[in-house]
């Protein structure tokens, strides 16, 4: 099995790293680069647990392989804190107590993340349309959807 | 589990011509990889390699006077959203498009990945089908332009020869009097799951006669299929109530469903009933809306 070598910007740092064809991205997130938030559900593009940002949009990775993320910027739950500051979507989502037991929480972070960057001022039905990638068994979707709406709220307000 | 998804090499060429020289070297041991959400779900063994067609150009929408041309590496959620594929009958591809799986799977799925795949269940196959589409792949012999109807051939199987790729999907224009709409039926219908029954229709009233309709049924068959005996009901009549629930039944008798886990093929069979009346209403109104 030849090795490939990829160059990935993730978090804004580049890695050089050699992986295998076979190689799913978000193990490589995980057990290579130590970034746990990223979770595996499902491991089938049903659950979204997995949600990270490829170049601005909300991707699963665990059906991406890592080759295929050569050349790209990822960012992860990791990359949305600045120091000891929560982004606002963190912020809003320990606020409206939108986490009960938290598997599900960075992969609806992410995809709400992506959506907010391309419309700051979602409608709730959006915002639905959107956390309806992601499943949660613990707590259901409104409070979520109304973190969402918090963080765009804040983050409209910080510009 | 042991997982014997493992292939050898991975490529992803800039050019047609190397792209298509891999698929020939590798044949039956290559796969073809875009969104990766078919692939990686099912994972085959025995792979020498995989060609990435993400550095091909193959992600484009472009209209022109031969009609809207669609690159095979397009994800879903562009075409949900493209405003040439917002309004007439072509929102037929867009409408079938937003309800594929989940947003975040569009974000990656592609058209010619939703093609390829052939899932008997598929939704934009049948809007395609409706619309009249062609599919163009490419080899080392050359081009082929083939009709989407008549590109499937069984479950997950296509004409597609081992050494083609599939490079682009092409809508003619259709006329003004066109109305077209999609329809799917699912377990709970916001969910992740795949059609019970999904079915695409289309209609060319340039007055009260029905001049053309289209009629496609999925997860009903072994692949994607035209109604034709309904399609045939509806050709060259005055279109009422009557003759629309007629030709929902004569879908209904055509479609040839089987029980699985999500439905029995008895309750398939009336959705098809139920869906084809639906789509051809909507149609309809979408024909006299654009008259206006």
């Amino acid at each position: 099995m030849a090795k490939v070598n990829i160059n990935v910007g993730v978090n804004g740092r580049w890695y050089e790293l050699a992986v295998e064809p076979q190689e799913r991205l978000v193990d490589v997130l995980r057990d290579r680069l130590g970034l746990t938030g990223t979770k595996v559900g499902c491991g089938k593009g049903e659950c979204g647990a997995c949600t990270i940002n490829i170049d601005g949009k909300a991707i699963l990775s665990c059906l991406t392989l890592a080759v295929q993320a050569d050349g790209k910027e990822i960012l992860t739950i990791e990359g949305l804190q600045k120091g000891a500051e929560l982004h606002p979507l963190q912020e809003a989502f320990v606020k409206e107590a939108a986490v009960q037991c938290g598997y599900c929480t960075p992969g609806m972070i992410m995809a709400a993340k992506a959506m907010l960057d391309c419309d700051s001022d979602p409608s709730e039905e959006a915002v639905r349309e959107v956390l309806s990638s992601n499943l949660c068994r613990c707590t259901g979707y409104d409070r979520p959807v109304k973190a969402v709406i918090e963080a765009a709220k804040t983050m409209r307000g910080a510009k | 589990m042991i997982d014997h998804f493992r292939p050898r090499e991975y490529h992803r060429p800039n050019n047609l011509r190397e792209a298509t020289s891999l698929l020939s070297s590798f044949g039956k041991k290559a796969k073809v990889i875009a969104g990766g959400t078919d692939i990686l779900v099912n994972k085959p063994s025995g792979l020498e390699c995989l060609v990435d067609v993400a550095s091909l150009d193959l992600d484009y929408i472009r209209k022109d006077e031969d009609g809207i041309h669609i690159g095979a590496a397009t994800t879903l959620d562009l075409i949900e959203s493209s405003p040439m594929l917002s309004s007439g009958p072509y929102a037929v591809l867009s409408e079938a498009a937003s309800v594929v799986a989940t947003p975040t799977v569009r974000n990656m799925a592609t058209i010619g990945g939703n093609i390829c795949n052939a899932s008997p269940a598929a939704d934009l196959p049948l809007a395609l089908m409706v619309l009249d589409s062609t599919v163009r792949t490419v080899s080392l012999n050359g081009s082929r332009i083939l009709p989407i109807g008549d590109f499937f051939e069984d479950v997950n199987k296509t004409k597609l020869r081992d050494d083609e790729l599939l490079v682009e999907v092409h809508i003619p224009l259709s006329a003004e009097t066109t109305g077209a709409s999609f329809m799917k039926l699912r377990r709970h219908q916001t969910s992740v799951d795949i059609a019970l029954v999904n079915v695409a229709a289309e209609l060319t009233c340039p007055d009260d006669i029905c001049e053309v309709a289209r009629i496609a049924l999925g997860a009903v068959a072994e692949t994607p299929i035209y109604a034709k005996k309904a399609e045939e009901l509806l050709t060259g009549k005055k279109l009422n109530e009557e003759l629309i629930q007629k030709a929902a039944e004569a879908a209904a008798e055509e479609s040839r469903p089987i029980d699985d886990l999500r439905a029995s093929a008895g309750y398939r069979r009336r959705m098809v009933g139920v869906l084809v009346k639906r789509a051809l209403e909507v149609s309809v109104r979408r024909c006299a809306t654009w008259r206006k």
